[in-house]
């Protein structure tokens, strides 16, 4: 390496000033990225890796106090030049295009306006140029796209024009803070390519930020792990992940839930909780929660090569890096396959329409002519049958806006159903169901903040479906509150607590034990673990995964992430536009024969050390709210294995491979069958 | 967007029609005889029949709801009893006037009150904010009717530099004439409603700023005025556009309070005098005319709002 | 998601103390009126008319040689009366419309929104002119014209916090206990409302105390020999360059009440919701 690399990072420290003190917020983070170099910055939240973007753009605000030995950008001092850089030659992506994009302006003339500012082009020339960047970037029909406004563009067709935007100036550096992360698995995926694609045929250089393993993989060679501030591991991108140095590192791998490796083991969550950054430790801050902690981790640690002398790129910040560190695995649970219970939950031809806008928005008028549009209706769940068995976990998966969520408050009875039915053990449940059906079905939300009522202690939290239900009454009601507490693995001191005082997975289980109050036979469990950082995240699932085994209680597990469901699921059912297109025993969703949805729902899926996995990649074009043909396949609009007509036409015939695995597709079992595996393991 | 403008006119008038039923049923469903209260108490059963008989008050209460309400889509407003004129000139005359304060006020308020308020944004935490702030909370605080007194005891009555009371058509007096009458006015008018439109512009201009738009567009080297005047103005100006259209019910407030301390021969002043003189036809018919006059101005904005706004003026299809 | 637990006690602000000192003064001087007044607020004395301010009679005296500190002191609870029983009535009537308007998904709720829509496009001075313009003018008319003039708002408000509470998922959790509406009401929507609630009813205090003296002022209020402070400024306008004081004692002591009521509603916002904006 002669060149001097493109951005060089040397002991930058950033500072905020908050309410309790100076927070420090980066601690002497060094990086440098070479020419053409892609670096990841990984971290979990509250890591500082966003604050690393701003630092280098200069654009932290007056409450951020920055300082470096170094920052120079090709031969640039980057504080000193950031304003004259930006936009120039450091071109940035944000994590969410619709708040990137300015709702008043068109998508062409924000990319534009660089090229005016910077480039001194006039605005035609400019806008022609921003219509070519944008089909450079993948957008079809991209004069369209630039006439349009922001509100009008999908979530991937938005990044797409943020990206053209960044783009514009031809810039050495793209600064991506978590530009996949509020977009759909199958639209992470395609820009995903794009970013490859233009790295390569750019000769960019990246820094993205994620706190996605995989996605990093994928795309960078070099990797730097962010841990509260400071960087606690650096070097190659495959060796680094390959074989982790640094015990965080080693953590954080261990309680990732990956799709490739299906339900194996238990994840290995990191205990406890980020230190408090206005008091910086000055020995190592991960101390708290590493298995590995011994007094000599007080001292101070430095970011040193794993190993002397041999490879000199592999840095950690740890005195024990060189040694074989294994995170205890917690006790095996006994991972009893459940499904062979009797049926539990039979849902049958269940839908759910939702009208959309009231009387006076569906005037309108043409030629002066008052009409009177009939109800324009979303079918967010549409005529799905499933059935979940007792003490089984039924994972579902689907994209945003499939309808899985309201699926999961259909078989509550929490939103009526327009048709359809629905029983439980056997029983009709009416649309209005009775106390019974009330105590033995519950659920978990996604949202830990919205999900406890901030005005009411733990114990009041959980004691109400306790009594409730007639479970216990007076001093046994606050020990089985005790009991339920222990459940989820928190001490009795929790009962006097308010929500406000909880961690988001503190939170998160006290809304489990919530619901397995009332002793239930069925959970559902909503995006349950969706909203919590891997670490913590890995505690709820092993959690979930226990309470089953313990108590033999039956999920419906929601979830947008395929490794999370693989990881939890006995049978996984695929939904796509309302419908379930395949539904099986999770070996056998995950493994060919797929339908084509599923399949290309999994090769999306961004997945650590499988950078080789290129071979079979199926993409989608466009996403979910593309427009579609009625009376077919809710997917033949995108099918990348469509046969014609047929598909927009005609229902699916429902394939069964093997017994309970069903395939809703016009394709032949066989075409199907034939299809590589898009995970890595059939 | 013409569609959303159709839909909202419709809105308008559903308002407006309900609002006749709202004002006739007050005036004559209330407990009370109308004719009674038009002459009180020491009236002659016999004048009380004449006058039951003239405005038709023995009809079913329909009959005469739908007598009133055709003759206002006629462009009939009535007679006025106490000046035995028909209501809809004097209202039109007295509207004009009142029409020249309003407008001059609401001008002032939208360009002085957002003005302020960007200021206030974009020089948050220095000195200048700091008093703007101070004043806000004494200009929104004084009651308008304080304020009348407080300018005339001042500027009339001790210094002398402006008329206290009273209107000078501008045929007679001239410019000069004519607008020296409308300055303390104009200013009791707008000093509560500046603080009112400076402050929530401030806080919706900083709020904008604080945006991640505004951060991408800083991050594309986009240069700070560019920043503020072509992305942060255009999307903070929106609700100050909804506060504006509220602020024009204060001002329709404030301009009956004005209109009588200042003896502006205005549609507030128009108002109160049929209020004491309980000319109830000329009273129905103004605050008709009132009403109408805020919708539209609501409309407008509703209007103003889907102009700036993208998401009303195209709709959701996709490129 | 941070592990440390943030317990967050926010300082009471100073808008709130100083707002709360005055008006509590102001209530205190309200309720004490009748027995620290020095003269009797109602009484004529042709001897002492129009005398300025002086130390016999502090605030001056009116054209019937009535004391003007009296009066004062004695129309204070005109104004809090006002501020608070209208707003207190607003409440009363906004708070169920707006649960209901929140809670119902059918008819009930879409005619009272079509009405509040209705009542909120007239100017609200008009709604109470209009009410006292047919009966003859009280100052309890007064409260209840004014109360009667914030209930739509207050109904909009209610269920828009309603609303946001309904879609919290503790309130989703309560639906599949199968906890009746009252419970849910009572035990996770109301005690959640409060906030942006009481927020609001700052702010129509100062409105009602506008609405209400301005009223006076145009005579449609309290009536004389009424010391409110809204009818003394109107009755001080013949006056007002022989005796200015009569009408700038009472304009000044409702300028003081009005900036303590916003400095109150100021400090709420501020203790409550940070975010919350503020509306006309």
């Amino acid at each position: 390496m002669a060149d001097a690399p493109l951005l060089s990072l040397d002991a930058l420290s950033v500072t905020y000033a908050t309410g309790r003190g100076p927070l420090a917020a980066l601690q002497d983070v060094s990086l440098a990225i070479p020419k053409g170099g892609a670096m990841g910055l990984v971290g979990e939240s509250g890591s500082g890796k966003s604050s690393v973007v701003l630092a280098i753009l200069g654009l932290l605000g007056e409450g951020a106090r920055v300082t470096a030995a170094a920052a120079r950008f090709d031969g640039h001092d980057l504080f000193a030049e950031a304003p004259a850089l930006r936009g120039r030659r450091i071109g940035v992506v944000f994590q969410d295009p619709s708040a990137a994009l300015n709702p008043a302006l068109t998508v062409g003339s924000q990319v534009a306006e660089p090229l005016v500012l910077h480039r001194g082009m006039s605005q035609e020339d400019a806008a022609a140029r921003a219509v070519s960047l944008l089909s450079e970037v993948g957008l079809p029909r991209a004069e369209a796209v630039a006439r349009a406004y922001p509100h009008q563009l999908s979530g991937g067709m938005k990044q797409r024009a943020v990206i053209a935007g960044a783009l514009a100036c031809e810039p050495d550096l793209l600064l991506l803070d978590e530009p996949t992360t509020a977009l759909d698995v199958t639209v992470e995926a395609q820009i995903l390519d794009l970013l490859e694609g233009l790295r390569k045929s750019r000769g960019l250089s990246l820094l993205l930020v994620s706190h996605n393993l995989g996605i990093v993989d994928r795309l960078c060679d070099d990797l730097t792990v962010l841990y509260a501030g400071r960087v606690v591991e650096q070097g190659p991108a495959e060796a680094l992940l390959g074989v982790p140095s640094h015990p965080y590192t080693r953590g954080l791998l261990g309680a990732l839930p990956r799709a490739d490796r299906g339900r194996i083991g238990r994840l290995v969550p990191i205990p406890g909780g980020l230190p408090d950054l206005t008091q910086p430790d000055p020995g190592c801050n991960f101390r708290a929660r590493c298995a590995f902690a011994e007094p000599a981790c007080a001292a101070p640690q430095v970011l040193a090569p794993v190993r002397s002398g041999a490879d000199a790129s592999r840095l950690a910040r740890c005195h024990k890096a060189g040694e074989n560190l294994i995170w205890p695995v917690p006790d095996e649970a006994v991972r009893r396959h459940r499904g062979e219970g009797d049926i539990l939950l039979a849902a049958e031809g269940l839908s759910r329409s939702f009208a959309l806008g009231g009387l006076l928005g569906r005037l309108s008028f043409r030629n002066g002519i008052p009409r009177l549009a009939p109800q324009a209706e979303v079918r967010a769940v549409d005529g799905v049958t499933l059935s979940v068995r007792a003490g089984e976990v039924l994972g579902l998966v689907g994209e945003s806006g499939c309808g899985k969520t309201t699926l999961g408050r259909l078989v509550l009875r929490l939103i009526a159903s327009d048709s359809g039915t629905l029983r439980f053990a056997g029983e009709l449940v009416p649309d209005k169901p009775g106390a019974a059906f009330r105590r033995r079905a519950q659920i978990v939300f996604q949202n830990p903040d919205s999900s406890l009522n901030p005005r009411k202690t733990v114990a009041e939290i959980i004691r109400r479906p306790v009594t409730l239900f007639g479970i216990a009454r007076g001093a046994e009601a606050d020990a089985e509150v005790d009991r339920l507490l222990e459940l989820v693995r928190l001490s009795p001191a929790y009962r006097g607590r308010y929500p406000h005082q909880l961690s988001g997975g503190e939170k998160q289980r006290i809304g489990i034990a919530r619901a397995l109050a009332s002793r239930p036979d069925f959970l559902v469990c909503d995006e349950a673990v969706s909203a919590l950082d891997v670490s913590v995240q890995a505690a709820v699932l092993n959690l979930l995964d226990d309470l089953r085994d313990r108590l033999g209680v039956a999920y419906l597990f929601i979830s947008h992430d395929i490794g999370v469901i693989a990881h939890v699921a006995d049978r996984i059912a695929v939904m796509y536009r309302g419908k379930v297109v395949e539904e099986g025993p999770a070996r056998a969703v995950l493994a060919p024969p797929y339908h084509p949805y599923t399949e290309a729902l999994l090769s999306a899926v961004p997945l650590v050390g499988s950078s080789g996995r290129a071979a079979a990649r199926i993409r989608l074009a466009g996403d979910v709210s593309s427009a579609a043909g009625a009376g077919g396949c809710p997917f033949a609009h995108r099918c990348p294995r469509r046969i014609g007509p047929v598909c927009d036409t005609v229902v699916p015939p429902v394939l069964e491979p093997k017994k309970g695995h069903r395939i809703a597709c016009h394709l032949p079992l066989e075409t199907l069958a034939a299809v590589p595996p898009a995970l890595g393991w059939a | 967007m013409a569609s959303y403008i159709a839909r909202r006119l419709v809105a308008v008038l559903g308002v407006l029609w309900a609002m006749t039923l709202l004002i006739f049923g007050i005036v004559h469903l209330l407990p009370g005889n109308v004719a009674y209260m038009i002459l009180g108490e020491y009236a002659t059963a016999d004048a009380i029949a004449t006058l039951e008989a003239r405005l038709g008050l023995n009809d079913p209460i329909y009959v005469q709801y739908w007598r009133w309400f055709t003759g206002l889509l006629g462009g009939d407003f009535g007679q006025s009893l106490v000046m035995d004129r028909p209501a809809g000139p004097l209202i039109a005359e007295a509207l004009g006037r009142s029409a020249i304060l309003a407008g001059i006020s609401i001008v002032l308020v939208a360009i002085i009150g957002i003005a302020l308020g960007i200021h206030s944004a974009v020089h948050k935490g220095t000195l200048s904010d700091r008093l703007l702030t101070l004043l806000q909370y004494f200009f929104i605080a004084v009651p308008e009717f304080f304020w009348c007194i407080l300018l005339i005891l001042f500027f009339a009555a001790w210094l002398g530099w402006l008329p206290a009371t009273g209107y000078t058509p501008l045929a007679e007096g001239g410019l000069v004439g004519w607008g020296v009458h409308l300055i303390l006015p104009v200013f009791t008018l707008v000093s509560g409603l500046i603080a009112h439109v400076s402050r929530l512009t401030r806080s919706s201009m900083l709020e904008t700023l604080d945006s991640g738009y505004v951060l991408a567009a800083r991050a594309r080297g986009v240069p700070e005025r560019l920043v503020l005047r072509r992305h942060a103005l255009p999307n903070a100006l929106l609700p100050t556009v909804t506060v504006l259209a509220v602020d024009v019910g204060i001002l329709i407030g404030g301009i009956v309070v004005v209109e009588t301390v200042f003896a502006y021969p205005g549609l507030g002043r128009l108002l109160i005098f049929a209020i004491e003189n309980h000319d109830v036809p000329l009273l129905m018919a103004g605050m008709m005319v009132v009403t109408t006059v805020y919708a539209v101005a609501n409309l407008v904005a509703d209007i103003l709002y889907a102009f700036l706004n993208p998401r009303i003026r195209y709709g959701r299809a996709a490129a | 998601m941070s592990g440390a637990v943030a317990v967050r006690r926010r300082a009471i602000p100073g808008a709130l103390v100083w707002g709360g000192i005055i008006v509590g003064a102001i209530a205190l001087l309200a309720v004490l009126g009748p027995w620290i007044v020095p003269y009797d607020p109602d009484a004529f004395s042709v001897r002492n008319r129009l005398q300025p301010p002086s130390g016999t009679f502090w605030f001056g005296t009116d054209e019937f040689g009535r004391d003007v500190f009296s009066r004062v002191l004695a129309g204070a609870h005109y104004s809090l009366a006002m501020g608070f029983g209208a707003t207190a009535l607003s409440l009363a009537f906004g708070i169920p419309l707006g649960l209901i308007a929140a809670f119902d998904r059918g008819w009930l709720s879409e005619a009272i929104m079509r009405a509040v829509d209705v009542l909120i496009s007239v100017p609200p001075i008009l709604l109470g002119l209009l009410v006292l313009a047919v009966t003859e003018p009280a100052l309890w008319k007064t409260v209840v014209a004014v109360g009667l003039v914030y209930v739509p708002i207050m109904t909009r408000i209610v269920r828009a916090v309603g609303l946001g509470l309904l879609a919290e998922d503790f309130v989703q959790a309560a639906r599949a206990r199968g906890e009746s509406a009252a419970w849910i009401l009572a035990v996770d929507i109301l005690p959640n409302a409060w906030p942006p609630i009481i927020v609001e009813t700052a702010l129509r205090i100062t409105f009602a105390i506008l609405l209400g003296s301005a009223l006076s002022f145009l005579g449609l209020g309290a009536q004389p020999p009424a010391s409110e402070w809204g009818l003394m400024i109107a009755e001080s306008r013949p006056f007002i360059e022989q005796a200015p004081w009569i009408g700038l004692a009472p304009g000044l002591c409702l300028c003081i009440l009005l900036i303590a009521v916003n400095l109150l509603g100021e400090g709420l916002r501020e203790l409550l919701d940070p975010r919350l904006r503020g509306r006309g």
